[in-house]
């Protein structure tokens, strides 16, 4: 089978547009609203979907998903719903890339090869260890290889050159761009400090082919204007939409929708916002 | 980097991106500091006329008597602050210092490396910001008025267990955010390389003194050599030096709560098994899904559902020993230490004190070196509120 994530990001670049990729946790706030907010994010057409398993440290992130996580963790979710859960989905849309994002202790816990091998099983494009830097992707490579699973890495404001090189030896899919320092969440974003990616955003263009994409507090059409300012491919939100599903009311599904909806518009190039807010 | 820090298959770097570069830089600098000789002659000079090293061995004559064993106690509780961290909070602030940052972060769970830290910054001149599960604020007050009067700004941390490891997950956040003018100094033999090679770094002295001063003594070595371990950083310190005798027996002494078959403990080497936390491979408390297990201990120094990796490798090549004691018999030890010798001890000491009171019950003639990480006036409320709870 053809990689999802080239075959995707190959026909958006042939519509000229950028890519949505919307970050939900699995399972929350239940088993049975996280499939249709998932399902959801299908119809309202993002590119492709980023998923969370619940992990009781996440230090990379902020209070919304954090709390997301102990909820979900809770209510007694467990990893194997959430690979249900998984296969639920692949069987709504059998194109769209998906991909996980998870701390390397739910890896480990499951055992290396077992979770890569029900992650293909269960539809799943690539595998996002957000704890887990290229010096030790040795530990997960050969799973991955054998199951055909890209392995995706996050680049940062702070990533030296020298890195680069590293990071990209064993990257597939694409490269997530964390685009602030700090954990993910909804904040101002500084236009000095997004500005000052370009230069990275460049360096790593000119060593590879696989698109960026950039995710950290990207939560309104401004931050995604401003993040295609810099030359990425695409974004990532994810703490925004936990909110809304967090207020639970009943248009959450609408709301996600036209949430949704706002972003794409910003990557179809239907509107051009300034900068700055 | 030179390294990824190993201890057998443990330890390690586990951590976002965001942090690689400040621990590429951390191992840089580390390594010229260990061998620089003016930072080094620094570092010596405000461990003795600062924090006031060497510490003593006390031969405790009541209990050894009591005991019907030889019992030496290494004071770390006449540090400076009052435990074996400020050994490593002046270091790691005069590493800090040496690199440029104008800020500390630290995690504290009994205080005493909170407060060690608040010491430093103070000295030093640099912005000092602690972290400590809303929990252990309770039931260490003290510690934190502590902090706050030399400087420090105490962040209440309510996420998850409100404890210790809660405490290092907003400090890492913290530092995720603030790295570049930022050092996070880790308090305890933990977390990603190259922290417990720093820590071992400037703990050792307490084994390399012990050892010393042991063989002035006595002119032989000890039959046991016995600290607590939470994260581990005052054992692997004391252990250190004793590695190669391997006549010695090592022995870490774990918070075993309410006994190992319940399910409140901090017992790690004894019930823990292998996962990655806090940016180490090591062993932790964890269910089949790979979630962390809250860790429970009366004393809040030894409340760690993980610890030291270099501790899981000497367990695994059998070089050190790792047992439990419950609150209940840390608490008895507790009261026994000043009652026979007027030395009021940590709770977590009070773990290792325990241990060597069971061994002694087993053995005659053996000579017993324990190290007392700190001293106990913290702990009085708390050991007060547990004995009205019995």
């Amino acid at each position: 089978m053809d990689n999802r994530y080239k075959k995707r990001f190959e026909q958006l670049n042939i519509q000229n547009r950028k890519a949505v990729i919307p970050y939900s946790m699995l399972g929350f706030p239940n088993s049975q609203q996280s499939y249709e907010i998932i399902r959801q994010m299908i119809k309202s057409g993002v590119s492709a979907l980023e998923l969370g398993f619940a992990f009781s440290d996440p230090v990379a992130d902020g209070p919304i998903i954090q709390n997301a996580s102990y909820k979900t963790i809770a209510s007694n979710f467990s990893v194997v719903n959430a690979f249900d859960l998984i296969a639920d989905v692949r069987k709504i849309d059998e194109d769209i890339p998906i991909g996980v994002l998870v701390y390397f202790n739910t890896v480990l816990s499951q055992g290396i090869d077992k979770f890569f091998k029900k992650a293909k099983e269960c539809g799943v494009d690539g595998v996002l260890i957000a704890d887990l830097p290229p010096e030790n992707s040795m530990e997960v490579q050969p799973a991955a290889l054998k199951h055909g699973i890209d392995l995706i890495f996050l680049l940062s404001p702070l990533t030296a050159t020298n890195r680069i090189k590293t990071i990209l030896a064993h990257a597939g899919g694409f490269l997530y761009l964390v685009s602030r320092l700090g954990v993910t969440g909804i904040t101002e974003r500084n236009a000095i400090d997004d500005l000052s990616l370009t230069s990275l955003v460049k360096t790593v263009q000119e060593q590879t082919t696989l698109p960026i994409c950039a995710g950290f507090g990207i939560s309104n059409p401004n931050d995604v204007q401003a993040m295609l300012n810099i030359g990425v491919d695409g974004i990532i939100t994810g703490s925004r939409l936990i909110e809304i599903v967090q207020n639970d009311n009943r248009e959450m599904l609408e709301q996600l929708d036209e949430f949704f909806n706002d972003m794409l518009a910003v990557c179809a190039g239907h509107r051009t916002l300034p900068l700055l807010k | 980097m030179m390294n990824t820090g190993r201890y057998g298959q443990y330890g390690g770097i586990y951590v976002p991106e965001t942090l690689m570069p400040a621990l590429v830089q951390l191992e840089r600098e580390f390594l010229k500091f260990k061998t620089d000789e003016e930072n080094n002659f620094y570092y010596r000079e405000l461990l003795a006329n600062y924090a006031g090293r060497p510490t003593p061995i006390y031969y405790a004559a009541n209990l050894s008597k009591n005991w019907g064993n030889s019992i030496y106690l290494k004071r770390e509780d006449l540090v400076h602050g009052g435990a074996h961290k400020t050994n490593n909070a002046i270091g790691q602030a005069l590493l800090a210092k040496v690199m440029g940052k104008t800020r500390i972060i630290a995690e504290t769970g009994a205080g005493q490396h909170g407060v060690a830290c608040a010491m430093a910054g103070a000295l030093f001149g640099l912005k000092t910001e602690i972290y400590m599960g809303e929990i252990d604020i309770l039931r260490q007050n003290m510690n934190v008025q502590r902090m706050e009067l030399m400087g420090a700004k105490v962040h209440a941390v309510k996420t998850g267990s409100r404890t210790l490891k809660d405490a290092i997950n907003e400090a890492l956040r913290d530092w995720i955010k603030n790295v570049e003018h930022t050092h996070y100094l880790l308090g305890t033999a933990a977390g990603p390389h190259p922290f417990p090679s720093i820590v071992k770094f400037f703990q050792q002295v307490i084994g390399e003194e012990a050892r010393a001063q042991v063989l002035l003594k006595n002119k032989i070595l000890p039959d046991y050599v016995i600290a607590c371990v939470g994260g581990g950083s005052n054992a692997i310190g004391m252990f250190s030096a004793f590695l190669d005798d391997r006549q010695v027996k090592l022995v870490g002494v774990e918070a075993g709560g309410e006994g190992l078959d319940s399910s409140k403990h901090g017992a790690v080497l004894n019930k823990g098994t292998v996962g990655c936390l806090h940016g180490m491979k090591s062993k932790v408390l964890q269910n089949e899904d790979g979630q962390i297990q809250e860790a429970h201990s009366i004393s809040a120094g030894l409340d760690y559902p993980s610890v030291g990796p270099e501790h899981v490798y000497l367990q695994e090549i059998g070089r050190v020993e790792y047992t439990a004691i419950t609150d209940k018999e840390a608490v008895q030890t507790y009261y026994e230490l000043a009652q026979s010798e007027g030395i009021i001890p940590a709770l977590e000491s009070s773990h290792a004190l325990a241990y060597a009171k069971h061994l002694c019950e087993q053995n005659k003639n053996i000579s017993v070196l324990i190290n007392l990480s700190g001293r106990g006036d913290k702990d009085l409320a708390e050991v007060e509120k547990y004995g009205q709870s019995l």
